[in-house]
């Protein structure tokens, strides 16, 4: 799972492309107009190398955080196949957040370096992970539609320019798509199920709309760097193209349950073809991925402990012998 | 001390404000392994992708449950990245072989080297065949005479076959096993009836 919020750091006053070889560079661009993959020993810009290592960091820090909220209703799960079902999706994350580290680190940056940036809170994550899970209705709806939202992102993002980042999401496609059927059959067996079940669904639906119309990001026209980076395929989809993506294939879903939408502007205008709705809090949004919501604190405080506790294991297994080389795809 | 929704969070008595912390030492994550699979009997072992590992043998299990834990699989090779010889990757009309113009004469004697190639950039290496060398270089020279006519091929890689850690034929039991989970398969979730039902019924 992975939103594309705030991937892509302000703008610099140059982006030093007047410094690359400009022989180079066309080469690059030349490449990948013909559609063909950047490799791990190709040549490539700075800021090419920079915003995808950025990228690919950010998603592999959202899957192994995504995987705390869920992981909290392993134990609490209504039944056996249900919880047998969210076990092996929490280890489907976790499995993506492995491959993105190794696709990010074919571009340089040690693993070691990505779990600190983590825990330090100097590298980002999904934004809808620093909210908290209520009930067991808050799972399904992060099981439903932040999954949704991430194969919106992730369906794009597999057509990029990057091969190892490609063959990591062209796995993970295929083991989302188990999320969104189990998630989607989660959401509609409490909305289908007693009065209490479908009042838990819906509350759940109200916390996690304004989270989930964040997800995609701040509107394009405060985006940065886009152009760019989506001639060079790094950026695969704007952020408002996603949402309204998202809008049209999940409003008519929801709204078939007989579930509602804590926006009373939200309608899709038939003749631009556009979804309208009421801007989320974009300050509330920033707030929080600087570090001030309801989780942040905790989820890092998680992830910090469990680096702690298995430090000994990987210091007892490391031998004199043991040499890092990057993956090499 | 830190309060969560999650009684084993609140449990694990995390301070409300971290103190400094100790970034990790150098190979904190160990080292990386390359893994191969084979998706069916009879098919080319295939590039999958790699894992952090101690040993060969971690490497295996790691690999064995990030690669075919999801996916049909038969067979799964692994080595370490620091065994691997790689060439340049090229233009996807070129073939990397033809880069390759400061090889040896190959020896075709020494050990037996594993040789990979890439068809097409963004896909996997594919096994295309097995060549004697007397050192990595030596092999990839061997393979520019023996297989350097098969085409596309933009990168190609080199491994000594005693590098390799390969799956054994009379443990293939243990691949068996990926049918039996149904409940983590997206065609197991099926919810349009209940969705119709519940629509004829309001």
């Amino acid at each position: 799972m992975y939103g594309g919020g705030n991937t892509f750091e302000a703008p610099a006053k140059s982006d030093g492309l007047e410094l690359e070889d400009p022989i180079k560079l066309a080469e690059f661009e030349a490449r990948i107009a013909r559609g063909e993959k950047i490799e791990p020993g190709d040549w490539m810009p700075k800021l090419y190398r920079k915003q995808l290592t950025r990228m690919i960091e950010q998603h592999a820090h959202s899957e192994i955080i995504g995987a705390l909220p869920e992981g909290a209703w392993i134990t609490r799960a209504p039944g056996f196949r249900r919880k047998m079902a969210q076990m092996a999706k929490v280890q489907d994350e976790i499995g993506h957040g492995q491959l993105l580290y190794s696709a990010a680190e074919t571009l340089g940056k040690t693993r070691e370096a990505m779990l600190d940036d983590l825990v330090s809170g100097k590298s980002k994550y999904s934004n809808i992970f620093n909210y908290p899970t209520f009930t067991w209705a808050d799972s399904n709806v992060i099981s439903w539609l932040v999954d949704a939202g991430a194969i919106v992102n992730q369906m794009a993002n597999a057509r990029g320019s990057y091969g190892p980042y490609c063959r990591a999401l062209d796995r993970i496609c295929a083991e989302e798509s188990f999320h969104l059927k189990y998630g989607h059959d989660a959401v509609t067996h409490l909305a289908t199920g007693t009065p209490t079940q479908r009042r838990l669904i819906q509350e759940a639906l109200n916390r996690w709309w304004q989270p989930l119309m964040m997800f995609f990001g701040p509107p394009d026209k405060m985006s940065v760097h886009t152009e760019i980076l989506m001639r060079w395929k790094v950026k695969m989809i704007t952020n408002d193209d996603a949402r309204q993506q998202f809008l049209d294939m999940y409003v008519p879903k929801i709204w078939e349950l007989g579930l509602t939408l804590p926006d009373p502007t939200l309608r899709k205008n038939e003749e631009t073809n556009q979804w309208e709705f009421a801007e989320p809090d974009w300050d509330e949004f920033k707030r929080v991925i600087n570090g001030d919501g309801p989780c942040n604190a905790e989820r890092l405080a998680v992830r910090r402990k469990a680096e702690e506790r298995g430090a000994w294991v990987r210091r007892a297994l490391l031998k004199p012998t043991t040499q890092y080389v990057a993956p090499l795809a | 001390m830190l309060v969560s929704l999650d009684p084993r969070v609140t449990r694990l008595h995390l301070p409300d404000a971290p103190g400094a912390d100790q970034p990790k030492t150098a190979l904190d994550q160990l080292e990386t392994f390359e893994v191969f699979h084979q998706r069916k009997e009879g098919q080319a072992f295939t590039y999958v992708g790699p894992v952090h590992a101690a040993t060969p043998d971690m490497a295996f299990l790691f690999g064995k449950e990030q690669y075919s834990r999801r996916f049909p699989c038969t067979g799964m090779w692994v080595c370490a990245t620091r065994d691997v010889l790689h060439t340049p990757y090229t233009d996807e009309a070129v073939s990397v072989y033809s880069t390759l113009t400061e090889l040896p004469t190959p020896t075709g004697t020494g050990e037996a080297y594993e040789i990979f190639h890439l068809k097409k950039r963004g896909k996997g290496h594919v096994h295309a065949g097995t060549v004697l060398g007397a050192n990595p270089t030596d092999a990839l020279a061997a393979a520019k005479a023996q297989l350097g006519e098969a085409l596309p091929c933009v990168n190609v890689w080199v491994i000594r076959a005693a590098d390799l850690l390969r799956s054994e034929d009379d443990d293939k039991d243990i691949w068996a096993t990926v049918t039996d989970k149904k409940y983590r398969d997206a065609i197991n979730w099926k919810v349009q009836d209940r969705i119709e039902r519940f629509k004829a019924e309001r």
